[in-house]
């Protein structure tokens, strides 16, 4: 009895968080979206790829999970490539808060900057 | 009775294989000194002729990576600095030494994934697929190996019969679409990892040692696929 409770219990805890990976992330449409920006970049493919960015920001904040490696950093390069590089700068110090040993990569990105 | 059986089928199954825990194959990998936080990904050496092969586990790679407790640096953004730079296969990048990526990247290690196999075979009302990949992880401070190993995966890719024999067989080459390819390369990225230790930001970080089956020859042949 005990342990069917027990089971009952542990497949809604495992349900409940389905879209939640097992390293504790919420990773949404990342690899698809990247797949088809690889295959045809086009002004279509970076947009649906920076919604995907955007929504895996939301639902990690939502699930209060921490955001996946590199999300911000990506979404900063976006930001910069479209001209907004004080966009870009906030969205490369997130990902230097959540993650202290991505300072050297940033700092590397931010000096090769036109 | 069961014990003595799953010790049969354990004994039939791994034969002569010399099998070890996660610490005994990787030690570098639970030494303080060593054990890296973030990773690099270079571009993927591809052997096969599947020409998308290398995207496919491009964007596959930083997922169970991450998931296994390791900061991936951005794959997008490292690609394309290596594109600006003219490095578009791996193999350009063998060669150099691994404390470069610490300079370039600021990189703890660096990890070179090589596509072995990569073959889609149809046999009239069937599809299958099978994806073989050896991945090397290098410290950039010294250069040795951290961890190695390979997967392999068959996996079938053809979808339900209609019925009629003509079209099952259209329907076969058309549903292997690219991106169905998209989570069979995710499968083989994942079962890699298994043998990884974890990772400073996976939650049993330093308490998978003692646990883990990895086979010392699987991990040895990927190490000695990266030098050929």
């Amino acid at each position: 009895m005990k342990i069917r409770i027990l089971l009952a219990g542990l497949v809604l805890t495992v349900a409940g968080c389905s879209s939640v990976s097992q390293g504790g992330y919420y990773w949404g449409n990342y690899s698809v979206s990247y797949f088809e920006m690889v295959k045809d970049r086009s002004p279509e493919t970076i947009a649906k790829r920076i919604s995907a960015l955007e929504e895996i920001i939301e639902q990690s904040k939502e699930r209060d999970l921490r955001v996946p490696p590199g999300i911000y950093a990506e979404l900063g390069m976006f930001f910069v490539e479209d001209g907004r590089k004080e966009d870009g700068m906030v969205q490369f110090e997130n990902e230097i808060a959540v993650y202290p040993e991505s300072k050297p990569f940033i700092e590397r990105l931010v000096s090769r900057l036109p | 009775m069961r014990k003595i059986l799953c010790a049969l089928l354990v004994t039939i199954l791994v034969g002569c294989e010399t099998l070890e825990t996660k610490r005994e194959a990787f030690p570098k990998m639970y030494d303080a000194e060593l054990k890296p936080v973030s990773l690099v990904v270079v571009p993927a050496v591809n052997k096969t002729t599947a020409a998308d092969a290398g995207d496919l586990i491009t964007a596959t790679i930083p997922q169970p990576f991450a998931d296994n407790g390791y900061y991936v640096l951005p794959l997008p953004i490292v690609n394309k600095i290596f594109q600006e730079e003219g490095v578009v296969d791996g193999m350009q990048m063998i060669s150099a030494p691994a404390s470069m990526f610490r300079e370039a990247f600021g990189a703890d290690a660096v990890l070179y994934v090589t596509i072995e196999e990569w073959e889609t075979n149809y046999i009239v009302l069937a599809a299958n697929v099978t994806v073989g990949l050896s991945y090397v992880l290098r410290s950039t401070t010294t250069d040795e190996v951290l961890w190695s190993y390979k997967a392999r995966q068959v996996v079938d890719t053809a979808g339900q019969s209609s019925g009629f024999l003509l079209l099952d067989v259209i329907k076969t080459a058309v549903a292997t679409a690219m991106t169905d390819y998209l989570p069979i390369a995710y499968r083989v990225n994942a079962q890699a990892v298994t043998t990884m230790p974890f990772g400073n930001y996976h939650p049993l970080v330093g308490t998978d040692g003692d646990s883990g089956i990895v086979i010392k020859s699987v991990r040895d042949a990927a190490a000695t696929d990266l030098a050929n």
